[in-house]
């Protein structure tokens, strides 16, 4: 069945033109080297699955895509990452309009101790995204709908985001990403937190989440990043061992290491 | 034989006791200590406490109910046989006890249960003493409305007490005083407590903050009567020669507003401890989705941290609260003793916590209103300050259910 779901995918991937052009990217946590050397290119409306080992750096490169590691004090970042050909560890970039470019969703369902009305308003208040009070709805209800959660919230925008279950709770964390209008959309194990269902509902609205913008999702399973993604990227002990298609990663793969860690001998 | 000695003795024969029944566990499997069914110690404390602990609380009993029984003079005769009493229950326990040390005797249960039970003792201790305070205040209270009425005491705005009779008994100007200066003292704690809370939990760096928190906890250990001095001595002198007089408002040195101001200093380090712990308690992962939203800092503190950690917030300021009003040093020196209803903050005003000590000092009989109003009004406060605390733990609590 998998195999069906990937011929299929096949189909789609297309060139498209690169979002994310990384190049000898390195990463230290203090003494230690989390990244070396990685140099990437992210396509547009495409969907690039990070896989590798834990520890292996896939969720250190991912948060550098958005520079939340600004807010650890003792990473340091050296290479280059051009987003749309801007540097955007140039030091005239505000971090903060960075983030409203590029969004990203944790692993833990972090929804914010407020309503779900205002959890998806958050953002676009912040950024002015929305002139008056009917606009804001209109945002907040395009959000929930891209977010597959309209149906099940709809009746109760005001209560409280925290009393949903955990699969809502996710999807209203990526409804609160959307509604901001980011460019890349990065998913750090969105999943890992979820039962078999709602990680279904998550994952194929994350193939619908393609056609608006460049996603980025790093995950433990294998599985799930040959059904949702289009490229993937293998990392190990803080290198990029190899990056394609997820039809070639997963059926051709050119370096022993990464045959070896889909093949389950390592990992 | 005085009750000291007695338990000298009576603890002495407990020691001998534990060595007695340590031994005679580990003379009774010949040395080989696995066989018993507990530790050798277990056996020795088993007999020190079957040897002290009825023979002592006989001994607590009989002193407390000497003056009732016996009366001063018959305590002599009556003494030696108690004496002897006491300490042939002492040694009728040691004796049970060794008698019961066998090795399949379960020693560490009965040491353990016993443990427990004075556990549960010194708890019942505490309440106890809290119920006894509320009880004599309520007694002391009760014959004080039976002498005045109640009306004129929570109802009455004037406060002129003179023992000789005719004494106007109102709380009013009391209340007043209390509240106006816990107001100043809160309206100067808790935004400064609380942006510092701020700034020590969300932007000082790890280094800053280990000597920041202690310095601004140190505001915490010094006693209120050195406040009360620097209120007298400095503050209120400053205030009134620049900004009192100038404008026209008074010239006591004592007033609310010193009084307030020293007060609100002493709350800093409460509001700013208490609030930077529950700042600290609001999950990083809101943090980080906020900013991954692409919110500053500082929105992502108005906006989520606060928010998320609004209502232990507010429990920490009604601990202050509560503190502010019970607080009486600071304002006995910085603002005086008139009782009045003034909107004036540059007057000086008095609280209540001064008028019960101005009430009880000196050789009064406890038996005019003049007097007993002290426990009224020791009540009223103690009322104020409980409902200010439940308030505080109910919201504490119902802030901890959110994120455990």
């Amino acid at each position: 069945m998998n195999n069906m779901y990937l011929a299929e995918r096949t189909v789609h991937t297309q060139a498209q033109p690169i979002k994310f052009r990384c190049s000898d990217v390195q990463v230290w946590y203090g003494e230690k080297h989390a990244l070396k050397d990685v140099s990437v290119d992210l396509q547009d409306k495409t969907v690039t699955a990070f896989i590798g080992p834990s520890g292996c750096g896939k969720s250190t490169f991912l948060r550098c895509l958005n520079r939340m590691n600004d807010t650890i004090p003792v990473a340091r970042v050296t290479g280059q990452m051009l987003l749309d050909g801007d540097d955007i560890y140039d030091r005239r970039v505000d971090p903060v309009q960075l983030r409203a470019r590029v969004g990203m969703v944790f692993q833990k369902p972090n929804p914010f101790p407020k309503s779900i009305y205002d959890n998806v308003a958050y953002g676009p208040k912040i950024h002015g995204l929305a002139r008056n009070k009917a606009e804001l709805d209109g945002v907040v209800e395009q959000a929930l709908r891209g977010a597959a959660l309209w149906d099940e919230v709809k009746d109760r925008l005001h209560e409280s985001g925290t009393g949903l279950s955990g699969g809502q709770q996710q999807r209203l964390c990526i409804a609160r990403a959307v509604a901001t209008a980011p460019e890349v959309l990065l998913m750090d194990e969105p999943c890992s937190a979820l039962d078999p269902i709602a990680t279904a509902q998550v994952e194929e609205l994350i193939d619908e989440l393609r056609e608006q913008f460049s996603v980025v999702i790093v995950t433990h399973s294998m599985q799930q990043a040959a059904r949702v993604s289009q490229k993937t990227a293998f990392f190990h002990l803080g290198h990029l061992v190899e990056y394609g298609s997820t039809d070639d990663i997963f059926t051709r793969p050119q370096d022993p290491r990464t045959e070896s860690y889909i093949s389950g001998r390592i990992g | 034989m005085p009750p000291f000695w007695i338990m000298i003795v009576i603890l002495g024969a407990a020691v001998l006791g534990y060595a007695l029944g340590r031994g005679r566990a580990v003379r009774a499997v010949s040395g080989n200590t696995r066989l018993l069914h507990s530790r050798p110690n277990y056996y020795g404390w088993n007999v020190a406490l079957l040897t002290a602990v009825p023979s002592l609380a006989l001994l607590l009993a009989g002193v407390l109910a000497q003056p009732v029984i016996g009366g001063e003079d018959r305590a002599p005769s009556n003494g030696g046989v108690f004496a002897g009493v006491v300490l042939v229950v002492a040694l009728a326990g040691m004796a049970l006890a060794l008698t019961r040390t066998t090795p399949a005797f379960r020693a560490r249960n009965v040491v353990e249960r016993v443990i427990r039970g004075m556990l549960i003792l010194c708890s019942l201790i505490a309440i106890a003493t809290t119920v006894g305070i509320v009880l004599s205040l309520v007694f002391e209270s009760l014959n004080f409305f039976r002498l005045y009425p109640w009306q004129d005491f929570f109802f009455g705005t004037e406060w002129t007490p003179s023992f000789g009779g005719g004494s106007e008994l109102g709380i009013l100007p009391l209340l007043w005083g209390t509240l106006y200066i816990s107001v100043i003292a809160l309206l100067v704690a808790v935004p400064v407590g609380l942006f510092a809370a701020i700034y020590m939990s969300e932007y000082a760096s790890k280094r800053v903050r280990s000597i920041v928190k202690p310095a601004i906890e140190v505001l915490a250990g010094i006693p209120t009567i050195v406040y009360g001095l620097f209120a007298l001595v400095t503050v209120g002198p400053l205030i009134r020669d620049w900004l009192a007089q100038p404008m026209g408002l008074g010239n006591s040195a004592s007033s609310v507003m010193t009084a307030g101001l020293v007060m609100g200093m002493m709350l800093i380090p409460f509001v700013s401890s208490l609030s930077d712990d529950i700042i600290n308690a609001v999950p990083q992962s809101l943090r980080d989705g906020s900013l991954a939203l692409g919110s500053t800092p500082s929105e992502t503190i108005r906006q989520v941290v606060l928010p998320a950690a609004l209502p232990g917030i507010v429990g920490a300021v009604l601990l202050a609260a509560s503190r502010a009003i019970g607080e009486t040093m600071i304002v006995v020196m910085g603002a005086g003793a008139m009782a009045r209803i003034s909107p004036n903050p540059f007057e000086a005003m008095t609280t209540i916590t001064v008028k019960i000590v101005g009430q009880l000092t000196g050789d009064n009989d406890f038996a005019s209103p003049e007097t007993l109003v002290a426990f009224a009004l020791g009540l009223t406060l103690f009322v104020i300050t409980l409902g200010l605390n439940v308030f505080a733990l109910y919201i504490v609590r119902k802030y901890r259910e959110q994120y455990e």
